[in-house]
């Protein structure tokens, strides 16, 4: 009743949420999850529907949603993890992060939850599940994978009498005829302000260069230490982001330009290509802009397998200290159920862990038809290298993509640097 | 006479350049908020078209109130707390002839000069240890800690100079020694306590490192934190920002120039 | 006899009781906020633990071998003194140079200036670096467009994108942000100089520049040093402008101790080594903060 008053007066309702706040969370007996996720566009609408449809079963459950930017997310994470109030659920990327927390006794096992035949364990596929095992257990509910693609206009490549690229040649012929055209057109902006776009490109640059393969001992660091990424596809890799940037494919400054400012310059039709995620999608789609995807091309005399291709698993891990995992994978169980997977790629245009009812999606583009159908075909999937290494190597591996770009360091000192830290990284596992 | 005319034209242009080298992001902050990211994007320097609010709307619905809210909070009960615990400390340790005590006043100096950046570590695991993370207690109790070796030190400089006879004179009367402080000492220290609280104040209204580490909540998150917030919400999105961080700052400004006598006069005093 | 030493010794211990209850709340704040915090940084600094993992590894003093022979700690470090002397000249220069003319140079409109150059002290560090940032930026920002209208050529890399220029453009901000305190710190010096001493001067033939060397600066001296002191202890913690605008890049350099401690601990999960650097931090800082009192004493 108070609360109904208050609603009326923005201010007094924050204060005694701030009052709330200090008195310290639950103060009524019903039982809440603290659940956090990303920011992305969405994400806020979607899990308000699923904790108000939730309620139906379970209406003494809360649902407490906090999300939080991509770069300040594995941080926020860490350090709540190992606090005092910690979110019961939360997002996480499959990879060397998810691992770690594991190793530290921080997430849940999830083995022998969800087996319900309404439980994730059931309505996920073991190729899915699989994403989120380690040591055989599992310790994460995937909910969707994202890739990242080559987006073309369609409209300017018609005009212009361009295809989208097959192989890595014609990608840069395609950026030096974009700059002939018009010379203030930049042809494949890079926002690389917050370090990840060029890590994303490194990451398909390396695949198509070297191949999982042979780089999956550098990766994980258990190759010889005298041969940590001494391979020389690395720099190679390094030489053709820059060749990229040499045949006028970026901006000028690609590391002060946000990854946002560059999406828009290709949504808004100023910019022909964009190298951008599947989650791109829900934000080109609103502005109109005609568009195709085109997977990275191949590049000439590569170790890579054509058919590997770029493609991060991310899902919802349970906290150790949870009071309820019960309850909290109920919830899961819950957010990848098939109505709800639904709902998900209608309001993310994520590609669900959950593809049964992927057909009835609505407002579903080709586009968002054809990815989902894409990703089915790979090989194998390819992660992300800010996502797959230990973090002091990553860290080193982004400062390294600044630099090339930059032109402070060349490819050569770029992969001493990565290879320095890795070195060190490895010496500290022991 | 004709040499001064110049000299004090000369004068007024350097202030005046620096002025409106201070004025100039300032208005840039506000029209900016009342541009669209197309304007901005095709005409940096230009006027908004059309005055529209679209953008502190959507700045607004990020939950400023609820940051402002709690920034008030946060930045009245520190400021008391410190206000409070340190003009009884330095009053006792300004007539004190104890050796003890002499010490312990040198590891309060000493503390000020610790950097809150240097016991972050340590700083995290003890709150949250005590289960006050993301409590907005959290966040009070460091500030108070950090505000609190300053305040001493400036207050127990001023108590040196207090008129004793003041004080022996209630002693007298039967005043006991808390009585006092609170009925002598302090109401005769209104200069020194309005530096120290406004210096205080504008010091934890702005604070960010702490409240970053500490706050993740975000029902509980500090105006800084709001503001940072923006710019991970609304990334390139300049009319948004910018918009936010007026509807933030605009307020301030305007209170600080209806009682800027008193402002500078406060902090003026800091340096005595 | 004895009755009455009882009493004293009473009415001691009671004054003792009496302080110690006064002192309680303020000594056990920073007590538990800042010493202890900062003898548990030193203790950690001779471990390795990440942010969560809960065990201690005894790692002596590699931390800190390992924070002289990495060289993002010595850019870190130049950046500090880079703002420190930086924030020195700018902030202080300029505010003195602005006191000065405010309190004798203009005899109108003296209280509009000092209001409108005092101004960005109110806004938040938060606010001004993203104001700036929309200045310096590349893309939509104003300083570009006024490089161009003059003529010259804006850095290719964007104002905060280049290496070279970053750290100097954060000065700038920085200086925007400040020079108004100082300013205000040092008119009050100002002002406190007795109007006879000037007069006096102005009889022996000492005027203008004459007089600020010989009866400003040393009227003022005290207040310089303070004004320092804080400048530099400022100077030394910075965070909030790096953290905001640039993150610590491009790539490392504009990175400063503050930063790369926070960047340490909690992105790279090296907490043992973030408290090394701490502990370095902290030297410095006290070292500084000595030496200045030093040399304000001598005054």
């Amino acid at each position: 009743m108070t609360n109904h008053s208050f609603r009326k007066l923005p201010l007094a309702a924050a204060l005694a949420a701030s009052i709330a706040g200090i008195a310290g969370p639950a103060l009524a007996q019903d039982s809440t999850i603290k659940m956090w996720t990303l920011n992305n566009t969405g994400y806020q609408e979607f899990i308000a529907q699923a904790a108000e449809a939730f309620k139906q079963t379970h209406p003494n459950v809360n649902i407490i949603h906090e999300t939080f930017p991509g770069d300040q997310y594995k941080t926020s994470i860490q350090v709540a993890l190992v606090g005092s109030a910690p979110p019961d659920v939360f997002f996480n990327w499959a990879g060397e992060d998810a691992r770690r927390l594991v190793a530290d006794g921080l997430v849940l096992n999830l083995t022998d939850l969800g087996t319900a035949d309404d439980g994730f364990q059931n309505t996920l596929s073991e190729g899915w599940l699989e994403a989120f095992k380690y040591d055989g257990k599992l310790y994460g509910v995937p909910v969707d994978a994202v890739s990242v693609y080559l987006y073309n206009n369609v409209d300017y490549f018609a005009e212009h009498d361009l295809t989208p690229p097959k192989t890595f040649d014609e990608l840069t012929d395609i950026c030096k005829v974009v700059r002939e055209d018009n010379p203030s057109t930049i042809p494949l902006p890079l926002g690389n302000a917050g370090r990840w776009k060029a890590i994303h490109l490194m990451t398909m640059l390396n695949e198509r260069v070297i191949g999982q393969a042979d780089a999956a001992a550098d990766y994980n660091l258990s190759r010889d230490t005298d041969e940590l990424f001494t391979d020389p596809g690395y720099v190679e890799a390094f030489n053709k982001l820059v060749e990229m940037q040499d045949a006028g494919c970026f901006e000028d400054a690609p590391n002060a330009t946000d990854s946002e400012l560059a999406d828009v310059m290709f949504s808004s039709g100023a910019s022909p290509m964009s190298w951008c995620g599947t989650w791109c999608m829900a934000d080109f789609d609103p502005e109109g802009v005609n568009y195709d995807m085109t997977r990275f091309p191949v590049i000439e005399g590569g170790r890579g397998d054509p058919d590997a291709y770029f493609q991060v698993p991310e899902g919802y891990q349970i906290s150790a200290k949870t009071a309820d995992p019960e309850l909290a994978a109920e919830w899961l169980s819950f957010l990848v159920s098939d109505d709800q997977a639904q709902k998900f790629a209608e309001i993310l245009k994520f590609l669900p862990s959950n593809p049964t009812n992927i057909d009835k999606v609505e407002g579903a583009t080709e586009y968002f038809k054809w990815a989902a159908a894409d990703m089915a075909k790979y090989s194998a999937g390819v992660n992300v290298l800010d996502v797959s290494l230990e973090a002091s190597v990553a860290e080193a591996y982004m400062n390294a993509s600044v630099e090339v770009l930059n032109g402070t360091m060349t490819p050569e000192q770029a992969v001493a640097q990565i290879r320095d830290a890795a070195v060190q990284a490895q010496a500290a596992q022991d | 006479m004709k040499r001064f005319r110049i000299v004090s034209v000369g004068l007024h242009l350097v202030v005046s350049l620096w002025s409106l080298f201070v004025l100039l992001p300032v208005i840039w902050m506000v029209l900016a908020g009342f541009r669209t990211r197309a304007e901005i994007f095709t005409d940096p320097l230009g006027l908004p078209r059309s005055f529209s609010f679209d953008a502190f709307e959507r700045a607004w619905n990020t939950g400023i109130a609820g940051f402002i809210v709690n920034s008030i909070f946060v930045t009245l009960i520190s400021v008391a707390i410190i206000i409070l615990v340190s003009s009884i400390a330095a009053y006792v340790l300004a007539r004190t002839e104890s050796r003890v005590l002499k010490i312990l006043y040198i590891l309060i100096v000493a503390s000020f000069a610790v950097p809150s950046q240097s016991v972050l570590v340590p700083l995290y695991q003890i709150i949250s240890a005590a289960g006050l993370l993301n409590s907005l207690f959290a966040i009070i109790l460091p500030y108070a800690a950090y505000g609190i070796p300053f305040t001493i030190v400036l207050f127990y400089a001023f108590f040196l100079e207090f008129p004793r006879e003041l004080e022996e004179a209630a002693r007298l009367d039967g005043c006991s020694r808390l009585q006092v402080i609170t009925r002598v000492v302090v109401p005769l220290s209104g200069s020194a306590i309005a530096s120290a609280a406004i210096f205080q104040a504008v010091f934890i209204w702005n604070e960010f490192l702490l409240a970053l580490l500490l706050l993740t909540d975000s029902r509980i998150k500090t105006l800084p934190l709001g503001m940072l917030n923006l710019r991970g919400q609304f990334s390139s999105d300049w009319p948004a920002v910018m918009a936010g961080v007026s509807i933030v700052t605009l307020p301030m400004l305007i209170l600080f120039i209806l009682a800027q006598r008193y402002f500078v006069r406060s902090l003026a005093g800091l340096g005595k | 006899m004895p009755s009455s030493s009882n009493d004293a010794l009473a009415r001691r211990m009671r004054v003792a009781g009496l302080n110690g209850i006064m002192l309680a709340p303020a000594f056990s704040l920073v007590a538990v906020f800042v010493l202890v915090p900062a003898v548990i940084t030193l203790i950690g600094s001779f471990f390795t633990f990440g942010i969560t993992s809960s065990a201690w590894k005894w790692a002596g003093i590699s931390n800190y071998i390992r924070a002289f022979s990495d060289p993002i700690f010595w850019v870190s470090l130049k950046n500090n003194f880079i703002i420190i002397f930086g924030s020195i000249v700018t902030q202080v220069g300029i505010g003195t140079i602005m006191a000065t003319i405010l309190d004798r140079g203009i005899k109108h409109g003296a209280t509009v200036y000092r209001t409108i150059i005092f101004m960005p002290v109110v806004v938040s560090y938060v606010a001004v670096s993203l104001i700036w940032m929309m200045i310096y930026d590349p893309n939509v920002g104003s300083l570009n467009v006024i490089v161009k209208a003059i003529g010259l050529t804006p850095p290719r890399l964007g104002w905060l994108g280049d290496p070279n220029i970053s750290i100097w453009m954060v000065l700038i901000t920085a200086a925007w942000a400040n020079v108004g305190f100082q300013m205000v710190l040092i008119l009050a010096g100002l002002q406190s100089i007795p109007k006879q001493l000037y007069e006096a001067a102005a009889l022996d033939g000492a005027k203008g520049m004459k007089a600020f060397w010989y009866i400003t600066l040393p009227g003022i001296r005290n207040i310089l040093i303070v004004a320092v002191l804080i400048t530099t202890i400022g100077a030394l913690k910075v965070f909030d402008f790096i953290f905001v605008m640039t993150g610590g890049g491009p790539a490392n350099a504009t990175q400063v101790l503050g930063t790369y401690i926070y960047l340490q601990a909690f992105n790279l999960g090296n907490m043992g080594y973030a408290d090394a650097i701490s502990i370095i931090l902290l030297v410095i800082a006290l070292i500084l903060g000595v030496a200045q009192l030093k040399l304000s004493r001598r005054g």
